[in-house]
Parts: structure tokens; C-alpha cells; sequence
């Protein structure tokens, strides 16, 4: 019952980093660019709306309509104004360019809502679970996890089945042939950065219902997307859905075992990963 | 205004990689319907001139001509849209997509202006076995049945203006007739062609005028029917060379 359990926590968790794993799967995937300023754009977008909920008194829902299409629109910007100009076969210029912008998002989270930790009140669903046969499931994490499966197989199949998915993964293979057969790479860019960070307008609500926000809590979130992401594989899109599903059972089984193990059982399961299969464990590679 | 004589120009065409000069004013007119042949040795300049004529290569705004346009350096897509195309060296598909998906994404981004002349059907009928295919990942294909696709995906794009990048290098005899049999279809639509070619009476039979390019210069031009072997001997390796 006790393993169960935390399976079941685990896939739980899971959820969570998968919505931030598909983001930055499909940044690596496209543009090869790993984006160190993900987990600081899901506390920003958790804090604007904590903010929002206070100040206008808006639900979960409608913050998650407003919020959405703002961090696209972030997601848009900052690759158009930012990232394009230093996307390349060299990933070391965007590695550099997310990695400053992280630190200045922190310190602007730092100059308008202080250090302090906040968190949004969901009007009971945060609290809300159900016993089934003697375990206890959270409602928030199920519909994390629902949310974080749908995100995934829509992307996908947007992937698969559309144009905008063809010239993506057009772009991604080989982004010289996909110009010259008339895609216009940074326009492609400017929609998948919008996605990526757009998913996180949703996250960000669910991260503020769930916890405790504050605005260095970035990089913590970053590190289990990353390592979700490199555990399933580098740029496939249901690899760091997989990913995330290993990395939450290893730290919900790891936690069971001694409470101080539960992340560092996730660290390990990333490394051996890395050790054995470093192209992930869903690339084809 | 009387109508203009050729469809792209080139005007002094230079083009750089950093500090190297790769090309040196080259002059080079194609007319609607024409098959150009641009042939030369390795390292002349060939690819490097077709990059430039795509977008690939900045180069200045006047040195390229389109309708008497000047259009150098405009990015790709401008360039598609414009009605140009490439079958890149090395064919450059799409690697872990479709034959389909391939081809689909030259048809998503075609040109919007004129009539759709080619369409998969088309295609399909051009180079039947790529129907077949048309579900497996293009690097599953053979090397004839991928520069196909790079055919296909080029065609799809509407071009006015097709360029041909060494569409026979690595393939059998066969297939390089399979593949040369469809140029003179492609120019019935009154698409323009530039071939570049390695195989000089490969290139020489399926032209009407023909370019010789030495490390960046342009050495001959001719028509492809009265040009001798001789000149195209010292053309091709420069002069004072002894022609066996
Ligand atoms: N990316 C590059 N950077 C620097 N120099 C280059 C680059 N590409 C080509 N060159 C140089 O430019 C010159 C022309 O090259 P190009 O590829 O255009 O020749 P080519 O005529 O197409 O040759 P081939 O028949 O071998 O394909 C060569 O000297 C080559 O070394
Ligand atoms: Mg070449």
C-alpha cells in the first residue's frame, strides 16, 4: 500500500514537471535552445497571478484565460526581440541570453513583490481529494496531471498533423532546407517560444494553488524540468512526459524510503540516465 | 515598358565567406523557359553562386535582378515567393519525416501568386515510386528516391525558377536518366532552369546555354549546342592548361 501510494504520488508529481518539460522540450527540440529562464517564467506568471487574484478577485479560471495568452505573448516577444537574434548551430549565445535573463527576472520579481512567499487561495480545490481504497488523491495534482497529458498529446499531434507543425519540425531538422522551401524560420520560432511559455501561464496558476511562491523559487523548477527533459530525451515531445513520470516516481519512492532522500533519488535516477542513455530514454538514438 | 528578356540577372556578383572571396562579379542572365547550365570543378563557386541567387549569402541589393527587380539579399521565403527554388546540394530533406509530410511542407509555403502547376498528384505522377513511399521517413530512401523528393519538394513550391545543384552526383546511370528525363517536362510549364553539373556533357545535352565558372569567375559562356570540347577544357581548368 505504502509503494502504491507512492507511485501514485509520484505519477502525480510528475504532472506538474511534465507542463514544464513539454516547454522546454520544444524549445531543445526546435531551436536547441535551453531556456534557464523557464522555471523563473512560471514564478513570474505564478506571481502576476497571485496578484491578480488579490487585486481583481479573479477565480482560477478566468486567471488561467488571462494568463495564458499572456505568457504567449511573453513567449512571442522574447524570442522575436531576444532569442533570434542569437539561435544558431552554436546553443552557447541562447544558453548565455536565457541565463541572464533568469537573473533579471529574478531581481525585477525581487523589486516588485519583495522576498516573501505568497500563495493563491483556489476556493477549496486546492485542499479538495478523494480517499480511494485507503489513498488519498489531491484533486489539483489529477487535474495537473490531466491538464499536463492533454497539453502533451495536443502538442504532438500539432506536431504531426499541421502545417505549423510541419514547418516546425521542418525548421528543427534542417533550418537552411526549411528557408529556402519557404518557411520563415524565426516566424516558426516566435509561435514555439510562444507555446512553450504560454503552456506556463497555466502552470504558473496551478504552481501558485499548490504552493507557496516566491520570486527565487525559479531555478528549483527549472532543475526537474530539465532533468525530466534529459531523462526522456533531448527534443521529443513525449520523452519529457516520460521523463517527468520517472523523476516524480523516483522522488515520491525516494521520499517514502527517507524523507531527505526524495529529491536526491530523482538527482540519482537523472544521472544514472545520463550515464547509461545519455539521448534519453524515448529518443531513437 | 516593354517586357523584360530575362527573368533573373546577375550584376557583378560578388560574395564572400568572411574573409575569403568566393565570387568575382559574375554576370549571368536566365530567360523564362531556359535551361542554364553552370559547370566547373570542384571549389569553383557553383554552389556558392545558387546560394546567393537563393538568399543564402548576403550580397548587395542590386547585384541580383528578378524581373529587373533588385532583389539580392532577400531572405528565402522572399525568394520563394518571388518564384525561386532550389534542389539544394545534398539534398537537404527533412530527416524524420515523411516522404509526405516532406513535400507537404513545400505546399504549405508555396508561392501565392500564379497558377498551382504542380501539385503531389503531379508529382506522384513524375516519380511514381514516391507514392509508394510516400508514408516512409525520407531517410529510409534510396539516394535516387531522396534527390526525388528534393525534386518534388522544389516543384511544389511553384517555381518560376528552379535551382539544380549537382541533382545527379552519387546516383546510377539509370537513375540520373530517370531524373534528367523530367527536366524538359518541368521546362514545357516555363519554369527556368539553372543546372549545375559536374557531368559537363550531361550538363552540355540537357541545356540551352551554358556557364563556366573558375574559382569565382565566370570563363565561358556559351550556347550549349556550338560550344567545342577545347573550350570548355580551358574554360574548366583555366588557360594555358594542356587538354589531353
Ligand atoms: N561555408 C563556407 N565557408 C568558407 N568557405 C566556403 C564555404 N563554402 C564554400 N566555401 C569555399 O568557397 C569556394 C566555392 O565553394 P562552392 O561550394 O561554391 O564550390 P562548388 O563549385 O559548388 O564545388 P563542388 O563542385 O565541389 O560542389 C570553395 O573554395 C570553398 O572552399
Ligand atoms: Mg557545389
Amino acid at each position: 500500500m505504502k509503494w502504491l501510494d507512492a507511485l501514485i504520488q509520484g505519477v502525480l508529481l510528475g504532472g506538474m514537471y511534465a507542463q514544464y518539460a513539454l516547454g522546454m522540450a520544444l524549445m531543445f527540440g526546435v531551436m536547441r535552445i535551453v531556456n534557464i529562464a523557464h522555471g523563473d517564467l512560471v514564478v513570474l506568471l505564478a506571481l502576476i497571478g497571485i496578484t491578480l487574484s488579490v487585486a481583481v478577485g479573479l477565480g482560477p479560471l478566468p486567471l488561467v484565460l488571462v494568463l495564458v495568452p499572456l505568457a504567449a505573448l511573453i513567449g512571442w516577444g522574447l524570442q522575436k526581440f531576444v532569442l533570434n537574434k542569437v539561435v544558431g548551430a552554436d546553443s552557447l549565445p541562447s544558453l548565455i541570453a536565457t541565463f541572464g535573463l533568469s537573473i533579471a527576472l529574478q531581481n525585477l520579481m525581487l523589486e516588485i513583490w519583495s522576498a516573501d512567499t505568497r500563495s493563491m487561495s483556489g476556493g477549496g480545490i486546492e485542499a479538495a481529494s478523494v480517499n480511494v481504497g485507503g489513498i488519498y488523491i489531491g484533486l489539483l495534482p489529477v487535474l495537473i496531471l490531466i491538464a499536463a497529458t492533454l497539453l502533451t498529446g495536443g502538442l504532438d499531434l500539432t506536431m504531426r498533423r499541421t502545417r505549423f507543425g510541419r514547418a516546425l519540425r521542418a525548421a528543427a531538422a534542417d533550418t537552411e532546407a526549411a528557408a529556402m522551401t519557404g518557411v520563415n524560420p524565426r516566424v516558426v520560432y516566435a509561435y514555439a517560444t510562444a507555446i512553450a511559455v504560454g503552456i506556463l501561464g497555466l502552470s504558473g496558476v496551478f504552481f501558485a494553488l499548490r504552493a507557496t511562491v516566491s520570486p527565487a523559487d525559479g531555478p528549483a523548477q527549472l532543475i526537474y524540468a530539465f532533468e525530466a527533459v534529459i531523462i526522456g530525451g533531448m527534443g521529443s515531445i513525449w520523452g519529457g512526459f516520460v521523463g517527468s513520470m520517472v523523476l516524480g516516481i523516483a522522488q515520491a519512492i525516494g521520499f517514502r524510503i527517507d524523507p531527505g532522500f526524495g529529491t536526491l533519488a530523482g538527482h540519482l535516477v537523472f544521472l544514472t540516465v545520463l550515464a547509461t542513455r545519455p539521448q534519453g530514454l524515448m529518443s531513437k538514438g | 515598358m516593354t517586357p523584360t528578356p530575362h527573368l533573373l540577372a546577375t550584376r557583378s556578383l560578388s560574395a564572400r565567406y568572411g574573409d575569403f572571396q568566393a565570387l568575382f562579379s559574375v554576370d549571368f542572365r536566365i530567360a523564362a523557359g531556359e535551361v542554364v547550365a553552370l559547370i566547373g570543378a570542384n571549389g569553383a563557386g557553383k554552389s556558392t553562386f545558387l546560394r546567393a541567387l537563393m538568399g543564402l549569402l548576403p550580397v548587395g541589393r542590386d547585384m541580383v535582378l528578378f524581373e529587373d527587380q533588385p532583389v539580392g539579399g532577400n531572405p528565402p521565403h522572399h525568394m520563394v515567393q518571388l518564384g525561386v527554388a532550389m534542389v539544394p546540394e545534398g539534398r537537404r530533406l527533412f530527416a524524420g519525416m515523411s516522404v509526405e509530410d516532406n513535400l507537404k511542407v513545400a505546399i504549405d509555403h508555396a508561392r501565392k501568386t500564379g497558377d498551382k502547376t504542380w501539385t503531389l498528384e503531379r508529382i506522384y505522377r513524375l516519380f511514381p515510386i514516391l507514392q509508394e513511399k510516400r508514408n516512409a521517413q525520407v531517410e529510409k530512401l534510396s539516394g535516387g528516391q531522396q534527390q526525388m523528393v528534393a525534386i518534388g519538394r522544389a516543384l511544389l513550391a511553384q517555381p518560376r525558377l528552379l535551382l539544380c545543384d549537382e541533382i545527379s552526383l552519387g546516383l546510377a546511370p539509370k537513375v540520373i536518366r530517370e531524373i534528367y528525363e523530367v527536366l524538359p517536362e518541368i521546362a514545357r510549364t516555363g519554369t527556368s532552369i539553372v543546372l549545375v553539373e559536374q557531368d559537363v556533357m550531361l550538363a552540355q545535352r540537357a541545356s540551352n546555354r551554358l556557364y563556366c565558372m573558375l574559382e569565382g569567375h565566370i570563363t565561358l559562356e556559351s550556347t550549349s549546342s556550338e560550344v567545342t570540347r577545347a573550350d570548355i577544357a580551358q574554360a574548366y581548368f583555366g588557360a594555358g592548361h594542356e587538354v589531353a
